[in-house]
């Protein structure tokens, strides 16, 4: 097991640093080595930091990203393959122009994190030093929040919760059902990613059944909580659209969750068994396992942060962006993850470059689509508050929305899908 | 010390923090960088700053509609709203 060099790093990341262009200003580090930002996770989140601390720092800070994957799926918009409404293909994105940007990208698993000694081991026993280190490694799910449920399980209920071969399955038994079989989606309890996102999804299950012809099949959404995202334009569009198809259960209704049986395919409530021909189970989440073996999470299962820099409260050289983090009021989505990283990047090129930072701010919106056309947001402005990120100001969609207003708001969607992985991709 | 000022070539204007127009257009970034000219999102790259400068103080009196906008322009001051006119008049859209 060896530390690699900062010139064997650069030359496994395959990228050359002489490549770059010179600093046009001067670092705080002159004469020295490059301060480095490594970066673990290339989401949108992680991604973004490693972009702009590039860009922004001009070459005056190394910056390396480790992700193991070539390509990334969007889970983003992965509601609307679900629908049909776009192909896989669509939603995958590689690090070329991340590469291009000036960022070493290290196609490999980063395995564990060193916060004494500062240094990120990787799969294969390699490790690489930091001056600075931002985590952006997404959720991992509570298997055993939902009993009977198990990564096992999810081959048969799949959870579809993280994108690629889960959303591949769920679609593939979606497309196979016949006029009166039944769905049933097991929500998730709070926080979790993407809060309207299993109220999206159910609304592309019944479009597709819709589009199908069915008239007896029934989705039923069995969920851990009273409310959820955007609930009334969600409900009001459901009758509008897919009238008596779904039927959305509060633990009141349900009496609580008892577990599932992948084996029958039933799903248990308090007061009901429930045999789905389809059943997707979304449990509930915590941050990605590296920063809680890092010990950065909290008894939550996610990072508590400091609002003003998105810097981890339990280790000041580590940022903590995304789903991972707890963000206050703001929800756990890729633009919420995407606002975050660009004040961490501001707070890291700063740092590092002693040059001048500014005030956090962050936003959110969060598009929804309900059938076609028929697209609901939400969205808000934060700012650090009361020891958290505080919504300031903030929208949601209306029951009642005249019909061009929806067809605009997806159409506003789609642009900002091509927006959002243009900035966190290149 | 300034960050990138140099390297954009940005100009710059008396009583105006483009450095801060700059910060502030990351906001931007999330959903202007690709627009087309058939983008529900418009171009806002080489705007003009009088342009520029109308269109978001109408969004901030709710003069224009959009919420997404409404609600990204509630919180820009005067100084924010110049700041950001001269970086996105100057600035050039990402390839």
């Amino acid at each position: 097991m060896t530390e690699i060099s900062r010139r064997s790093f650069n030359l496994l990341a395959g990228a050359s640093l002489t490549t770059l262009s010179t600093p046009l200003f001067a670092p705080s580090v002159l004469g020295q080595a490059k301060p480095r930002l490594i970066v673990v996770g290339g989401g949108p989140g992680g991604a973004t930091v490693a972009r702009y601390v590039a860009k922004d720092s001009a070459g005056a800070i190394d910056v390396t990203l480790i992700e193991p994957l070539k390509n990334f799926t969007t889970c983003f918009f992965s509601n609307l393959y679900v629908g049909g409404f776009r192909d896989l293909k669509s939603l995958r994105h590689n690090y070329d122009n991340v590469r291009k940007g000036g960022v070493n990208v290290v196609p490999v698993m980063a395995s564990s994190i060193d916060r004494d000694k500062k240094q990120v081991w990787l799969a294969g026993g390699s490790r690489v030093s930091y001056d600075r280190l931002v985590i952006a490694p997404g959720i991992d799910l509570k298997w055993d929040s939902v009993p009977g449920y198990s990564e096992a399980a999810a081959q048969i209920m799949p959870h579809a919760w993280k994108p690629g071969a889960q959303t591949e399955l769920l679609v593939k038994k979606l497309n196979s059902l016949k006029d009166g079989d039944l769905i049933v989606m097991v929500a998730p309890p709070n926080p979790f990613r993407c809060p309207p996102g299993p109220y999206e999804r159910a609304s592309m299950f019944a479009h597709v059944l819709k589009k199908k012809g069915h008239k007896k099949s029934k989705i039923i959404i069995v969920d851990a909580k009273p409310t959820f995202s955007k609930q009334a334009v969600f409900m009001e569009g459901w009758e509008k659209h897919y009238p008596g198809m779904i039927e959305w259960q509060d633990p009141k209704m349900h009496g609580g969750i008892k577990g599932v049986d992948p084996k029958t395919g039933e799903i248990k409530t308090d007061l009901s068994t429930y045999k789905a021909k389809l059943a997707n189970i979304i449990p509930a989440q915590m941050a990605g396992k590296i920063a809680r073996d890092a010990g950065l999470a909290d008894q939550s299962g996610y990072c508590p942060i400091d609002p003003e820099s998105m810097k981890s409260k339990i280790d000041t050289n580590i940022f903590v962006v995304g789903d991972a983090a707890i963000p206050g009021d703001m929800p756990k989505s890729a633009f919420a993850a995407n606002s975050q990283a660009k004040v961490a990047a501001m707070v890291v090129r700063a740092e590092l470059t002693k040059s001048r930072a500014f005030p956090a701010r962050y936003s959110n919106t969060c598009w929804s689509l309900i059938a076609p056309d028929d697209d609901i947001k939400v969205g808000a402005s934060y700012e650090p508050g009361e020891g958290k990120i505080k919504q300031t100001t903030g929208f949601v969609s209306q029951k009642g929305e005249p019909a061009d207003v929806r067809k605009q708001n997806y159409k506003e969607s789609v642009d900002w899908y091509n927006g959002i992985v243009a900035d966190v991709f290149g | 010390m300034t960050f990138m000022l140099i390297i954009s070539g940005l100009t710059t204007a008396p009583g105006v923090d483009v450095e801060l127009g700059r910060y502030l257009s990351s906001e931007c970034m999330t959903c202007h960088g690709t627009a087309k000219a058939d983008s529900t999102i418009p171009n806002i790259f080489g705007l003009g700053q009088t342009r520029f400068a109308a269109a978001i103080k109408a969004y901030r009196d709710k003069a224009l509609p959009n919420p997404v906008m409404q609600t990204i322009a509630s919180r820009l001051s005067d100084d924010d709203i110049a700041a950001l006119a001269l970086y996105f008049q100057t600035a050039k859209k990402p390839k």
